[in-house]
């Protein structure tokens, strides 16, 4: 395990030159992330299918439990039980629009992890910095548990547990726990745990901060420890399940799927669970008895346990949904936790947006009204009143607005018109509008998907790394 | 005429001060009482030394800083976060729109001033830093540059390894303006004045 130990030291000594502008001592982080003893006990998986594109590259890195798809490089990195889902990635050909500018796309893009240290993370869609269309890197980065990458390249950045970076590119930042970015391009910056920042420049900027002492129940992240409260206890209470789906070799799901749906081998779903057409569900989501309507869809590491959902439903990467009901073309954002009680179920009207990172969690029986926003944390119906609001009313803003912890400027119409937008978007490219052979998307392409496995050497001074391989087709 | 820091500067002995410990309201009578004694400028003072035991500067206190502490009284997480927001792109005129709102709103000049006048400086003041001071004897010429790039409205002038006075931007912008005045009387062939305005007043 020599190696692997030298990988490590490596990869401390480059994130503290990274991050010593913001004065960050990144060794207690990564020296306790993960115990490399852990490092040589799971294999690596990939996916191979017609649909997707297959260059695979993994060279001086360890990449235990992790799953690869699409056009990817490894190199001086260890990435443990991770997603690097590159089903999105532009391809040669395409036209890339930014502001005033058609970029044409010269080579099919591809996702490179160098220098970094990424746990349970999951790396999904594409770079949308211009400036790097065809390389959607991830250097001298350190992302901690169920911490999302989406079309986020960063260079030199943490990121807490369970924050997302999401269309964004980073540069020496450190994202706190549970926190969510999407600001175009940001350096040098230090996010405190539980911020929510979206912002279009010259078009709006949406602001929300938890309190801490409030949010430290549900996540709380201390340097050099493991972090702890519900979010970790949810996430983590199905592990041996999961560990009993990735060991078997041929696994069978207990609920009947569509011929054009698809729930992902490495799923796992539970009796009393139904799945309607055009549903997607991913590789680590969790489905027990869950109501799945037509084109909802189950991203990974979404948990949704004794619910329905009406149909056309976005349960967005790490969303949890617990007791639940949720009417048709509802949103839920990355990481938020939806959780109501047995007899008492939490009930989301039609056409809501929950904004990523929302925590709802019903003391009281709690419905939100068809249309609405909703953000932060709601536990009672006080915070309806301060943390929802009629999506029309909001579109309304047209200066700025404020309300309890959220702070608003800009254009409410073109943030309602840039979620409405991308919703569309994310409905489409999972093929829940799919009639059988137009408006195909992941759910049916990823129905054939096969799977290979890798493995690291099991002893010696590479004990734990995997060999250098290069995959195409 | 060329000037050198001394020429200019006020003398610490005229200056408002206050050791460490004192309250806000008893910094703004020392100010006060300071510009009553000190007659020899139109220019008002704007700031308070802070002083520790030693009679060492350790702060000082900016009129900006006196209105920043008013409404300090609910100086809680949330005027926090709204003080943050610069950071994260938002404008000037938002955030002074929502501070307005969040900090003072339903209240009168006269209560947003109570309970700060009885708080403590060393929690307002600035502290002083390695670019804030100059020597006695640097010529006009060579301080102007400081005050452009620090974006100071005072330095504070060293004697003998000691503070001995302080340099205002507005003495030497009138300094300045003495000297524009002079290049134009000249071009006109006009007799000029011999002092800067700061020192006529």
């Amino acid at each position: 395990m020599k190696e692997l130990q030298r990988l490590l030291d490596r990869l401390i000594q480059r994130a503290n030159i990274n991050l010593r502008e913001i004065n960050y001592d990144a060794t207690p982080v990564i020296q306790n992330l993960v115990p490399l003893s852990q490092m040589d006990k799971f294999y690596a998986f990939y996916g191979i299918s017609n649909h997707h594109p297959l260059d695979l590259q993994f060279q001086h890195a360890n990449l235990a439990g992790s799953y690869f798809l699409g056009k990817c490089r490894v190199a001086s990195s260890l990435v443990y039980k991770s997603d690097v889902r590159g089903d999105e990635l532009k391809k040669k050909g395409d036209l890339f629009k930014f502001q005033k500018f058609e970029i044409p796309i010269t080579r099919d893009e591809g996702i490179d992890i160098e220098d970094s240290f990424l746990v349970k993370t999951l790396v999904h869609n594409f770079s949308h910095d211009p400036e790097s269309l065809e390389w959607f890197f991830i250097k001298d980065t350190i992302s901690t548990h169920y911490a999302n990458i989406h079309g986020s390249p960063c260079d030199g950045c943490f990121l807490g547990p369970f924050a997302t970076v999401d269309l964004t590119t980073l540069r020496d930042c450190i994202i706190g726990a549970f926190s969510y970015v999407q600001a175009g391009e940001i350096s040098h910056m230090s996010i405190k745990p539980g911020t929510i920042w979206v912002r279009s420049p010259g078009a709006f900027n949406f602001f929300y901060q938890y309190d801490r002492s409030r949010l430290e129940k549900y996540i709380s992240y201390t340097t050099g420890s493991a972090p702890t409260g519900i979010f970790m206890e949810v996430a983590e209470a199905c592990k041996e399940d999961f560990q009993n789906i990735f060991d078997r070799v041929h696994i069978e799901h207990p609920v009947a799927v569509p011929e054009t749906a698809s729930v992902d081998r490495y799923a796992l779903v539970k009796g009393g669970t139904h799945i309607s057409d055009n549903v997607l569900v991913a590789q680590r989501a969790f489905l027990d008895n869950a109501w799945m309507g037509k084109g909802a869809n189950a991203q990974e590491n979404c948990y949704i346990v004794n619910s329905r959902l009406e149909g056309n439903n976005v349960t967005a990467h790490g969303a949890k949904i617990l007791d639940a009901e949720l009417g048709k073309n509802v949103f839920v954002g990355f990481n938020s936790f939806l959780n109501g009680r047995p007899d008492t179920k939490l009930k989301i009207g039609e056409g809501c947006i929950i904004m990523p990172h929302t925590i709802i969690d019903a003391e009281t029986p709690l419905a939100i009204p068809d249309g609405h926003l909703a953000w932060g944390m709601i536990t009672g119906p006080a915070d309806i009143k301060t943390n929802t609001i009629p999506i029309k009313e909001f579109a309304a803003v047209s200066d700025h607005f404020s309300m309890g912890d959220l702070f608003f400027e800009g254009s409410g119409r073109a943030f309602v018109e840039a979620f409405e937008h991308r919703i569309q978007h994310i409905l489409e490219a999972n093929g829940a509008f799919c009639d059988g052979t137009c408006s195909l998307g992941h759910a049916q392409f990823n129905q054939k998907i096969s799977f290979n496995t890798l493995q690291p050497y099991s002893e010696g001074d590479l004990k734990g790394l995997f060999p250098t391989i290069t995959i195409r087709p | 005429m060329n000037y050198i820091v001394k020429d200019l500067m006020v003398p610490i002995s005229e200056y408002a001060t206050v050791p460490v410990g004192a309250t806000l309201f008893e910094a703004v009578l020392a100010l006060e009482e300071a510009q009553l004694n000190f007659d020899r400028s139109k220019y008002q003072h704007r700031a308070i030394l802070v002083m520790d035991d030693n009679n060492h500067v350790v702060g000082k206190l900016s009129q900006l800083n006196v209105l920043h502490a008013l409404g300090a009284d609910v100086d809680n997480r949330e005027i926090k976060t709204i003080r943050q927001l610069d950071r994260f792109g938002f404008t000037p005129q938002f955030i002074s729109a929502m501070e307005a709102r969040r900090r003072f709103a339903g209240r009168s000049l006269k209560d947003i001033c109570a309970s700060p006048a009885a708080m403590k400086v060393e929690r307002f003041m600035k502290a002083t830093t390695p670019g804030e001071y100059v020597d006695e004897n640097t010529t006009l010429e060579s301080v102007i540059p400081q005050f452009v790039y620090g974006a100071h409205l005072s330095l504070l002038v060293t004697g003998n390894d000691e503070i001995v006075g302080i340099l205002r931007l507005s003495d030497v912008f009138a300094a300045v303006f003495h000297a524009m005045e002079e290049c134009h009387h000249e071009a006109a062939g006009a007799p000029s004045t011999d002092k800067p305005s700061g020192e006529t007043g």
